[in-house]
């Protein structure tokens, strides 16, 4: 197990290297100066020329992409060609919000869709079943921002319940920091609900109809403790995928959920640096986000084997 | 019964007020506001150097932490600031200028002649108005701590209103040692003499500015007007939330949880003003005015006649309606100078506001269009379709052009890679361009000499590169011109000149209402393009 470990740990590297390259050369590719956006609208092109000059924009590109790559192996991911903030700064100021979301919106997700589903496939074929995968189709079909506004306009506004927009951080108090994630969590994570609660159900239903769940219940084996321990259990792989991959894209995918409850995350550190071509920071967060799937999908490999003793890596 | 219930009421006040509940509504009331409020600006104060980038930010920015020698009033006269006394040599080639007392930096030290002239050059070498005076400028001598002088080769009557205006970059004073980083390089310290100070531990680019007031601030004793007079500070603490979703902004404003909403999209102004306690006001009189710039340097506008046949082709009252929409914040406009300014003069503009039927209008312009020799060849319109204005703007300008003939290309795309294409002087099938669409404020397009965009001087004008001799002596016979009256009459000369010629074409202006938290704030200043936090006071 430790030597699959470490294989799939430098089996990074390479990904990385890809991902850097390809992020670097789209990005030098794609029309946009940065120096022209920085110079703003009046600015003569001599400006705009000498700003490019000092930031070094007017090396070949083979120079840049070989500054970029030698700092990156040092740990430095550069400043922000605007703010002039480092990008490792902008990204932990980012992290927490995002981390937050994702977190509250999994375990918003996880524990009603687990719930839902296994309600689901246990009372397969009845008005519940249906109820659900109503729900399940209503979940995917909705944008996550139609949900949103709907949630801000009675929630936030009518009832004042719950903060419209905004983040707190935990360091200022737990109820701060959840009341400002309540609203985005349930927004963003019924389209998740609906994901995991179809894979539960469909997965619930197979391990359902085995032989060994048939026997328990035979032996008088109690509902909830055979739905739970016997069932549940063994269908938790597909689960656990598609929680892992739901995890990875919450990281990266928040964007919309973030603007809509204006929420400073990742998501939007990224798509404000797309639209001014700020270069070190999208180079950097795209450089971060791949780790982070790459370790994402190991960390879900790696539980397999405790779900299901039969996985076994070597 | 009744006994009854009133006893039970009474025991639950009773029990209310042993346990408290309650109590911190009692508090509350009896607590004084904040003296904080919560602006979302317009966009994100990403560049913290009001003189490395041209940023309208960037001058929000400048013009909190910062202060300016000179600063326009409400009636856009310029008024001295920083400065205590001017004097203005017989042969008005030299002005002495001597600070006023008390004016200290962020850091505690004193401001001095030396900071402030180390900050006028460093600004000029960014400002079209301040590289049109230093043009004329023999030297910059500091005479004393406070006093220091700026020696011109011949008179200049732009001088004072060029230090004083508010149109990005102003002239901001730095530190020396601040004001020596090379203009074309962003500074890395941040330390103003400005009403507020900046609180570089809070800011978080793209979503936090934070300003605190300056205790050693001494304002002027003059009411506040405009960005002069006495900038007196009446809250402690601004805090600029970046909301980039417009929804979310005003929802933010409804419940309270910001005080002011910069630009507010117009169409949901109704809904926002039917909720209790708001109140808006439009800030920046003079709005901003919208333009349409023809390349110039390729066909088919480097002839004058396809010029001239986009001008009758462009409506501004369509373009307006489907930019702005609501009529009581655009108006048409035949100015190059912008309408409601002084300069505003509308002498040979009967092309472009001609009255006609647009059929009428259209059969003129494809009558030039002919006679200009055009081949049908596509010419290639930037679309920014990332801003709401320049979308409108340009779908309608499209389908204008394309009603008189010409055959439209646009090249759909985001504001970031416009900027870049519109520099490329190349033919538009190798990466250049023919048509694009921009805005700049009121206030700076109303000087001939102030918006670089004015300019007339081929290759090296701004985008378009138009170039045309007898504009170019004009705008230096206005910077010369005596008084206002002198100067009106040549920008009558330079605006017909500009519509004969198809200088570019304007395309209106409008004017953006803010809304803001009547119930909770008041005394928020009329500002051309600066938003402004002095004066104003958190009553509730």
């Amino acid at each position: 197990m430790l030597s699959y470990i470490l294989r799939r740990l430098l089996g990074v590297i390479p990904v990385m290297v890809v991902v850097g390259v390809f992020v670097f050369s789209l990005l030098h590719l794609a029309p946009g100066d940065p120096a022209a956006i920085i110079a703003g609208d009046n600015a003569t092109e001599a400006n705009i020329a000498r700003i490019r000059a000092n930031l070094g924009l007017d090396r070949p590109l083979l120079e840049q992409f070989g500054k970029w790559t030698w700092a990156t192996l040092q740990g430095d991911l550069g400043v922000s060609m605007f703010s002039n903030v480092p990008v490792t700064q902008l990204v932990q100021q980012r992290m927490g919000p995002t981390f937050s979301l994702a977190f509250t919106t999994m375990l918003v997700a996880v524990v009603i869709a687990i719930t839902l589903g296994v309600l689901a496939a246990w009372k397969s074929g009845s008005l519940l079943d249906r109820a659900v995968m109503g729900l399940a189709v209503t979940g995917f079909s909705v944008p996550v921002f139609v949900v949103g506004y709907i949630m801000v306009y009675f929630i936030a506004l009518q009832w004042r319940w719950l903060p419209v927009q905004g983040y707190t951080p935990m360091s200022e108090g737990l109820w701060p920091w959840l009341r400002h994630l309540i609203l985005p969590s349930f927004a963003l994570g019924l389209a998740y609900v609906a994901l995991i609660a179809r894979i539960t159900r469909a997965s619930m239903l197979e391990v359902l109809a085995e032989d060994y769940i048939r026997t328990a219940s035979a032996k008088g084996v109690a509902t909830l403790p055979m739905l739970l321990r016997h069932a549940l259990k063994n269908a938790a792989v597909p689960i656990i995928t598609v929680i892992g991959i739901g995890v990875a894209l919450l990281i990266s995918g928040v964007v919309i959920t973030e603007s809509v409850f204006n929420i400073p995350g990742i998501g939007r550190l990224v798509v404000d640096a797309i639209s001014r071509r700020d270069y070190p920071i999208i180079q950097g967060v795209m450089i971060i986000f791949a780790a982070i799937y790459v370790l994402i999908n190991l960390a879900v490999d790696i539980s397999y084997s405790f779900l299901d003793p039969r996985i076994r890596y070597s | 019964m009744t006994s009854s219930r009133r006893s039970v009421l009474k025991a639950g006040a009773a029990a209310a007020a042993l346990t408290g509940i309650g109590a911190p509504h009692v508090a509350r009331a009896q607590q004084k506001p904040p003296r904080q409020v919560r602006m979302v600006p317009h966009g994100d104060l990403n560049v913290l150097d009001p003189i490395w980038t041209t940023q309208n930010m960037a001058a929000y920015h400048g013009a909190m932490m910062y202060d300016t020698l000179f600063g326009i009033d409400a009636n856009f006269n310029p008024q001295p600031q920083m400065v205590g006394k001017t004097d203005i040599s017989a042969d008005r080639k030299t002005y002495t200028f001597e600070l006023r007392p008390g004016l200290k930096w962020h850091d505690g030290t004193d401001v001095t002649a030396r900071d402030c002239v180390a900050s006028i050059r460093r600004w000029q070498a960014r400002d079209g108005a301040g590289q049109h005076l230093f043009e004329r400028v023999a030297d910059t001598p500091v005479v004393d701590a406070k006093t220091f002088r700026i020696v011109l080769k011949e008179p200049y009557g732009l001088l004072i209103d060029a230090l004083a205006k508010t149109s990005t970059p102003l002239c901001v004073m730095m530190k020396a040692e601040i004001a020596a980083t090379d203009p074309n390089t962003q500074i890395t310290k941040h330390i103003g003499s400005g009403p507020f100070k900046f609180i570089e531990s809070e800011y978080r680019p793209g979503s936090r500015v934070v300003y605190e007031r300056n205790p050693d601030y001494v304002p002027r004793s003059e009411p506040a007007s405009g960005i002069a007079g006495g900038k007196r500070v009446l809250l402690d603490k601004v805090i600029w939330d970046i909301i980039p979703d417009a929804q979310t902004a005003a929802s933010a404003l409804m419940a309270g949880e910001v005080d002011f909403f910069e630009v507010p999209p117009i169409d949901i102004l109704p809904t926002l003003m039917a909720a209790p306690g708001m109140k808006t006001e439009v800030l920046s009189k003079l709005g901003n005015v919208g333009q349409v710039r023809l390349n110039h340097l390729h066909p088919p506008f480097n002839n004058l006649a396809a010029r001239k046949a986009a001008q009758l082709a462009i409506n501004q009252e369509d373009i307006q309606r489907a930019a702005v929409g609501n009529p009581n914040y655009y108006r048409t406009c035949g100015s190059h100078f912008t309408c409601g300014s002084a300069m505003g003069v509308e002498d040979g503009s009967e092309a472009l506001m001609l009255k006609a039927p647009m059929a009428e209008r259209q059969a003129k312009a494809r009558e030039l269009l002919k006679q200009s020799g055009y081949d049908g060849k596509p010419i290639v319109l930037l679309h920014a379709t990332n801003i709401h204005v320049m979308n409108q703007t340009m779908l309608v300008v499209a389908q204008q052009l394309r009603q008189v003939g010409f055959n439209v290309q646009l090249a759909s795309t985001d504001w970031g890679a416009v900027v870049t294409r519109r520099s490329n002087q190349n033919p538009p099938d190798q990466g250049g361009w023919n048509v694009f669409y921009t805005w700049s404020g009121g206030n700076a397009t109303a000087s001939p000499i102030s918006l670089f965009a004015h300019a007339a001087i081929g290759k090296k004008a701004w985008f378009g590169w138009p170039e045309n001799a007898d504009i170019e002596k004009m705008r230096t016979e206005w910077a010369y011109a005596p008084n206002l009256e002198a100067r009106k009459g040549v920008t009558s000369r330079i605006n017909k000149t500009m519509m004969d010629y198809v200088h570019d074409v304007k395309t209106g202006q409008w004017v953006q209402p803010a809304v803001y938290r009547g119930d909770r704030i008041r005394g928020l200043l009329a500002v051309p393009e600066v938003v402004a936090w002095w004066n104003v006071e958190r009553y509730a």
